[in-house]
């Protein structure tokens, strides 16, 4: 049926598709099953509900008005951050000065860091009675504040811990980028008297951008799916007001032991990415081809 | 008004690596010089300190009687054309010629006045609303070319602009920009490793080696009366042969000998020898100056043919005298001759090259 070059191929790809399917296709028909079906775990009749939990999934005030709200807020906030600041950081990385490698290695130490360690770290730095933070601010006789248990500035944590942890990762790519490009433009522009503002709107930018935009799309639907930080910081708390979609899902499915609901919420949650996905793909598409 | 003058111009990277030695030029205005030399002689990096892309060690450059050592790029008022075009890729062509112009605030009806100007002597109007990508090698150097003829700069630098082009476009381009020339004249620095391009396009030709200048001239003069044994070899395709022979007197005549060998010298040569009798020489001779046959007697030798090389409009032969190989250009195509064939070659008279084994500088030209 299969010539001897199909067969080694199919040999080469067993190992990477079973695991695929052990770890990946299986749960996710499980969890689809799932999702249809009636599974507590106190009480597992499996019954047979249709769509019902996917109704109330996408009816719930707190899934529609906060977590996906959250989601595509922490989204757009934590990539906007660290890209603005990752460039930044490998713009100033691309001229040679001393001590240039000292620097770009410290500055990969987020990269290295647990994002669970660094969440813990943050939680101490803004912890109310004891963090830094406040004692900073009180020494400065400003009033210290309860970081953590007012919505916003939890939030604002959450956001400045995951732009903290991915900064590195934006300087290392597009200093890559940076250093990969012809250096013939940039001296023609030199010559041709061009201002350093407009040689880095005009030309960085411009010739860096294909980087730039597979970066965001990587990590833009990374992001969608964080759950350790926020987890750690805050639980989604204070109340439910930071809960992101993917906590949402694990307090339903493993705290409420609804499993049923929590899969029909982690398949939306599936299908609201895929969507992002593609469009991004082929903004990606777009970006490379012109 | 532009001259550019180069002084004691030096230029080292680190402690040990000396790219540019004591360099002195001085180029008038609106003249055409081509630096030439192999790869590593420090022309593209004079170029480059020219243009102000690189720090001078030590020396002056003036441009206009100006000082420009400290001067960054932009205020040197120089236009320059870079081997792989360093176009803007994202950018039309039209963008392209008008990105150094809007960079000056030059309102928008001059600049399309100015591109309109250049797309005219350069034939890109059909490509002004394409990107680079789109276009040939060639075409992307004439936009480059119009980026620099848009801005009327006082001087025009190029750093081996035909590299990237295949023969037939290098031809093409040759001309395209030695007519460029006499329509905008302005002062121009070339470097290239291409010795036809050098002695085609430049009013004078710099030999350059190991961050030297070797010789400076006009391209006949350098092809005539090269200096040294290196500036003979370099300049002149086929390259010059080489052969030692030992400088004696018979018969009141000045001869050059060699085992395989006994060529009588003519004046001028004969007499600058003199002092050099029974002394060790490398005489040089350019293919193009040896004829296939007797010719007078006293100046023909023997030689043994190994490979013919019809060209159509010539043949080229490779032979051997001796242990030598000597190239032997011009010999009519329908010459009938094989590999293997013993044949006679002669020298035409006042055509060959006499160097001191030791310094490789010319004894008599």
């Amino acid at each position: 049926m299969f010539g001897e070059q199909q067969r080694f191929m199919l040999f080469l790809i067993a190992p990477a598709a079973l695991l695929l399917g052990l770890f990946q296709v299986v749960p996710i028909v499980i969890g689809a099953n799932a999702s249809f079906r009636d599974w507590a775990l106190y009480n597992p009749k499996k019954t047979w509900v249709g769509l019902d939990h996917y109704r109330a999934v996408i009816t719930d005030p707190a899934f529609l008005e906060v977590v996906l709200p959250n989601t595509f807020i922490f989204m757009i906030l934590s990539v906007a951050g660290s890209l603005a600041l990752g460039l930044g950081l490998a713009l100033l990385l691309n001229r040679p000065f001393r001590g240039q490698k000292i620097v770009q290695t410290v500055l990969m130490v987020p990269l290295m860091v647990a994002p669970v360690i660094a969440a813990i770290m943050m939680r101490w730095m803004f912890n109310d009675q004891f963090g830094i933070v406040n004692a900073v601010l009180e020494g400065l006789g400003m009033e210290g504040q309860p970081w953590l248990v007012q919505r916003w500035t939890a939030f604002g944590i959450i956001v400045l811990t995951d732009v903290w942890l991915w900064t590195p990762w934006f300087t290392l790519l597009l200093l890559a980028g940076l250093q990969s490009l012809p250096k013939e433009p940039f001296e023609a522009a030199a010559i041709d008297g061009t201002t350093t503002w407009r040689v880095f709107s005009h030309l960085t930018l411009p010739m860096l951008q294909p980087v730039i935009v597979v970066c965001v799309v990587i990590r833009a639907i990374d992001a969608f799916r964080t759950f350790d930080i926020v987890w750690t910081l805050t639980g989604g708390g204070p109340g439910r007001s930071t809960e992101l979609f993917s906590i949402y899902a694990y307090v339903l499915a493993f705290l409420n032991l609804d499993l049923g609901r929590g899969s029909a919420s982690a398949i939306v949650g599936g299908l609201i990415i895929l969507v992002v996905g593609v469009v991004m793909y082929r903004l990606v598409d777009r970006v490379t081809k012109s | 008004m532009a001259a550019i003058v180069l002084s004691k111009l030096n230029k080292h990277y680190g402690s040990l690596h000396h790219a540019v030695k004591d360099v002195d030029l001085e180029i008038a205005d609106k003249e055409f010089v081509a630096l030439v030399g192999p790869s590593g002689c420090g022309k593209s990096t004079t170029l480059r300190m020219i243009a102000g892309l690189e720090d001078i060690s030590g020396g002056e450059i003036r441009i206009g009687g100006k000082v420009v050592n400290n001067l960054p790029p932009r205020d040197r008022d120089i236009a320059m054309v870079f081997q792989n075009y360093a176009l803007y890729q994202h950018m039309s062509v039209y963008d392209n010629l008008a990105f150094g112009l809007r960079n000056k605030k030059v309102p928008e009806s001059e600049i399309k006045a100015g591109i309109d100007r250049a797309a005219e002597i350069l034939g890109l109007h059909e490509l002004l609303k394409r990107k680079p990508r789109q276009l040939s090698g060639g075409q992307q150097q004439r936009v480059a070319l119009g980026r620099c003829i848009v801005r009327n700069p006082l001087v025009f630098l190029f750093d081996e602009p035909l590299s990237n082009l295949d023969a037939k476009l290098r031809a093409q381009m040759r001309i395209e920009i030695k007519r460029l020339h006499a329509q905008v004249p302005t002062t121009s620095v070339f470097v290239t490793h291409d010795q036809v391009e050098a002695m085609t396009l430049g009013d004078r030709v710099v030999v350059m080696r190991d961050g030297r200048i070797h010789q400076v001239g006009t391209p006949l003069a350098v092809y005539g009366k090269p200096v040294n044994k290196f500036v003979a070899g370099f300049i002149g395709a086929p390259a010059m042969n080489f052969l030692e022979v030992t400088i004696r007197k018979e018969a009141g005549t000045v001869v050059a000998e060699s085992p395989v060998l006994k060529v009588a010298v003519t004046e001028p040569s004969s007499v600058a020898l003199e002092a050099w009798q029974g002394r060790r020489v490398i005489m040089g001779v350019r293919p193009e100056h040896l004829v296939l046959g007797e010719g007078l007697l006293s100046r023909s030798f023997a030689a043994k043919v190994e490979v013919v090389e019809q060209l159509g409009s010539e043949i080229l032969l490779e032979s051997r005298v001796g242990d030598a190989r000597v190239t032997v250009a011009r010999v009519p195509p329908e010459t009938a001759i094989a590999a293997g064939d013993q044949v006679r070659l002669s020298a035409q008279p006042g055509r060959l090259h006499f160097f001191d084994p030791e310094s490789e500088n010319v004894i008599a030209a």
